[in-house]
């Protein structure tokens, strides 16, 4: 998840892994590093069938100062957008070729008002 | 004494050898084994990649079964061992498997690739070329001497065509392992395509089909996308967890689908069998619902804009996603 302002300026990023995470050789405390490797589990963050995960996730859309001893905070941007994109990502990194595969993408423009006290 | 008997049970054994191949032998209860001539057991070990390719080469099919071959050819199980097609992940992950596994584990007999037999290969072939167990150890040597030509040099073509020719074609799925319970239903017959029904099959090769008892049930896929860690291995390995997170996850939970129902019927993608990589089956499995709001709130005189993002993902899927 990404937030940005209108011309495109990134000042928030996150993002939410799920996944089984293997263990190597069915002891420990570390993940194993191929599948000729995993043999139990460590944790589990898989999506599990017929369930709902809901994820929350709070954007700061400011930069925080300080002025006569009170902490201000300024808003970044008043209309910015929020990308949520959710990507298999198999092995390695996402731009590796033939790897990552993108299964949903969504903009949301949302907007703060300005005035008021 | 013992050289007669031994001669008396060759006799009764023989006697015992049916028109079809079949052996029957008899336990102390008295309740017969039944032990088939398989289609890979009544031939002699495959000494080549090609060998063993031809032995369980598609193509043939095709002529009789050209959308059926269209759709499979589309599929994993086209290139199981050489992996998604121009990327080859599955054959360097297999080089990867030697290099920092069976180098690596001090027991494992091997020391460079060379020292590769099948019974190390099979701890992947077990489901990305179960037939492997058909092939003498030259095929071995052969395998791996291909998977370190075509991951050290992509562009070597006749490595590429050679992994390629190796995958999960007709006869695994409809003849190899078309039968799980042997002692139950017997064990896979030569000549057989099993099926949805008992027929003649016009084919010169495979004259007969047979109604499995499993092909429409998950256990048929499950027996590959399994259960977790393979305990008959000597160094178990669990490369897939579907069919045991459907056992004890999807179905306790009210599940009612088949791997087929969803995969091949609902999908409309038939033998072209896709998952993670496919969208038809990220839209059959992934619901991705978005709320998101922004707002200022205060504590006493300091205001905080903030925005707000509810994500909620729904897996209606017979699995987690993803597995492994």
């Amino acid at each position: 998840m990404t937030a940005k302002t209108k011309d495109g300026k990134e000042f928030y990023s996150e993002e939410k892994i799920f996944m089984p995470i293997p263990q190597q050789m069915g002891r420990g405390d570390k993940m194993g590093r191929g599948p000729y490797e995993k043999s139990g589990l460590i944790r589990d963050t898989s999506i599990p069938p017929l369930r709902t995960l809901k994820e929350e996730f709070t954007i700061p859309v400011y930069t925080e100062g300080e002025k006569d001893g009170k902490i201000l905070r300024n808003i970044i941007a008043n209309d910015f957008i929020v990308d949520v994109e959710v990507w298999y990502l198999p092995y390695g990194k996402k731009d590796d070729p033939g790897n990552a595969q993108k299964w949903f993408a969504t903009s949301k423009t949302l907007r703060i008002e300005k005035g008021g006290k | 004494m013992i050289f007669y008997k031994k001669i008396f049970t060759v006799f009764v054994l023989v006697c015992l050898l049916d028109y079809s191949g079949t052996v029957f032998s008899e336990t102390t209860d008295s309740v017969p084994i039944v032990t088939k001539t398989t289609e890979s057991s009544s031939e002699p070990k495959a000494k080549t990649i090609a060998e063993l390719a031809a032995r369980y080469d598609s193509a043939p099919c095709m002529d009789c079964h050209m959308n059926v071959y269209d759709e499979w050819e589309k599929s994993l199980h086209a290139r199981s061992i050489f992996g998604p097609e121009k990327v080859g992940r599955t054959a360097a992950t297999f080089k990867t498997f030697i290099e920092n596994g069976l180098k690596e584990w001090p027991y494992s007999g091997v020391k460079t690739p060379e020292d590769v037999q099948i019974k190390h290969l099979m701890l992947c072939a077990k489901c990305h070329l179960p037939q492997l167990q058909e092939a003498e150890e030259s095929v071995a040597k052969e395998l791996v001497e291909t998977i370190y030509a075509y991951v050290d040099d992509p562009d070597d073509e006749e490595a590429k065509e050679a992994l390629e020719s190796l995958n999960i074609g007709c006869m695994v799925c409809h003849n190899r392992n078309a039968i799980t319970h042997k002692w139950t239903d017997g064990t896979p017959e030569k000549g057989v395509v099993y099926g949805s029904k008992d027929d003649v099959h016009m084919d010169d090769k495979h004259p007969f089909l047979k109604k499995s008892p499993i092909m429409k049930e998950s256990i048929q896929c499950g027996q590959c996308h399994g259960l977790g860690p393979n305990f008959e291995l000597e160094n178990p390995t669990q490369c897939a967890t579907l069919y045991g997170i459907h056992l004890y996850t999807y179905i306790p939970d009210g599940g009612q689908e088949t791997c087929q129902e969803c995969h091949m019927r609902k999908s409309g993608l038939g033998h072209n069998i896709q998952s993670y990589r496919a969208q038809e089956m990220v839209k059959m499995a992934l619901d991705v619902h978005v709320e998101a709001k922004a707002y200022q709130w205060r504590d006493v005189t300091t205001t905080t804009p903030e925005a707000h993002v509810i994500v909620e993902l729904t897996n209606k899927a017979g699995h987690a996603i993803p597995d492994g």
